[in-house]
């Protein structure tokens, strides 16, 4: 019987860039993309107590000239945001804020999200040399193609460490 | 039935006036299950919010956090939620965020509150049964300290003949 330690022999399978990765201009084309479900929908909005029937009410929708329920928008921002998350922060570092965030077309359940996103900037941090500024335009896409919607994000990133 | 039955009779387009300020009813626990259950529902793989052994062991970002954060999208969306009923409710669209800016970070069991005030009404170019309303808002949490600021553009239903 081996003593062998599986701790001792496992090498870190890493997730994420870090802020030397996200030179000005970069695009990144997401992984997985998400598709709404009902349940998704009405679980979100209900939980954010956002109080709107259009996106809990077919019928009420319906009246109004949608073909199904309408995806909250803000679960829009925030699947598209999510799908970001692995190739842009999860290095490390807190989000800033959002501007420019346009919601274009409606979202209905049943639909399936994409998310591509490109470097605005990327700039030092003066407070902290341990992290830098980055700002990506993101947009997101429904299954036909069409972009829903489009926003620029601005985060902390942390830096690689450096050997000492 | 009736759909305009279904909503409030007292927050479409014609109610907003530029420079009110609302104080909206209800406040909102950020629960474990909000934040942990949104975060992996919308495949955000950023440890902080759903790794607690982590957060216990880093101290994340130097900040000496010793607990999951909740996610920024989280509290945006309960904030916006929080004021939906008020200022969203007889929507037909909702248009645009800007300036969204987290000012503290907001952990499990915090409550939150929201604030708003209307920046601006405007006549939709292309129909004539809606306007748009220029909001900002402010989430705030138990202790008053704000968490969330921003401003949104919502096309809203004009009161029915």
């Amino acid at each position: 019987m081996s003593d062998d330690d599986f701790r001792a022999r496992a090498r870190l399978w890493p997730k994420g860039n870090r802020f030397e990765d996200f030179g000005e201009g970069r695009v990144f084309d997401h992984h997985w993309g998400r598709t709404i479900t009902a349940g998704d929908n009405a679980a979100f909005t209900t939980r954010t107590l956002s109080f709107c029937p259009l996106y809990f009410n077919e019928p009420y929708a319906q009246a109004q000239g949608h073909p199904r329920t309408v995806v909250n928008p803000l679960l829009v921002f925030n699947t598209v945001f999510g799908l970001t998350v692995e190739d842009l922060s999860e290095g490390g570092g807190p989000f800033l804020g959002v501007d420019k965030c346009h919601f274009l077309a409606p979202v209905y359940v049943g639909d399936t999200l994409t998310a591509r996103s490109t470097v605005v900037s990327a700039r030092e941090s003066k407070g902290n040399a341990a992290m830098g500024i980055v700002a990506w335009h993101t947009q997101g896409f429904n299954q036909h193609g069409e972009q829903v919607i489009d926003y620029v994000r601005t985060n902390l990133v942390r830096k690689r460490r450096t050997a000492s | 039935m009736t759909y305009t039955a279904l909503t409030g009779s007292d927050n479409y387009f014609e109610n907003f006036r530029v420079g009110d300020v609302y104080r909206h009813a209800r406040g909102k626990t950020v629960t474990e299950q909000d934040n942990v259950g949104i975060t992996l529902q919308v495949l955000n793989t950023a440890e902080g919010h759903f790794n607690e052994d982590l957060m216990q062991k880093a101290g994340v970002g130097g900040r000496g956090w010793q607990e999951r954060v909740v996610f920024g999208g989280v509290t945006i969306a309960i904030v916006i939620g929080l004021s939906m009923q008020d200022t969203g409710e007889n929507a037909i669209a909702e248009l645009s965020l800007d300036g969204i800016r987290l000012k503290s970070p907001v952990f499990h069991g915090d409550t939150l509150y929201a604030y708003t005030e209307v920046l601006g009404t405007e006549a939709a170019t292309d129909r004539d049964d809606a306007g748009i309303v220029h909001f900002r808002h402010w989430g705030v949490n138990q202790r008053d300290d704000v968490v969330f600021e921003g401003e949104r553009h919502v096309l809203i239903r004009r009161r029915p003949a």
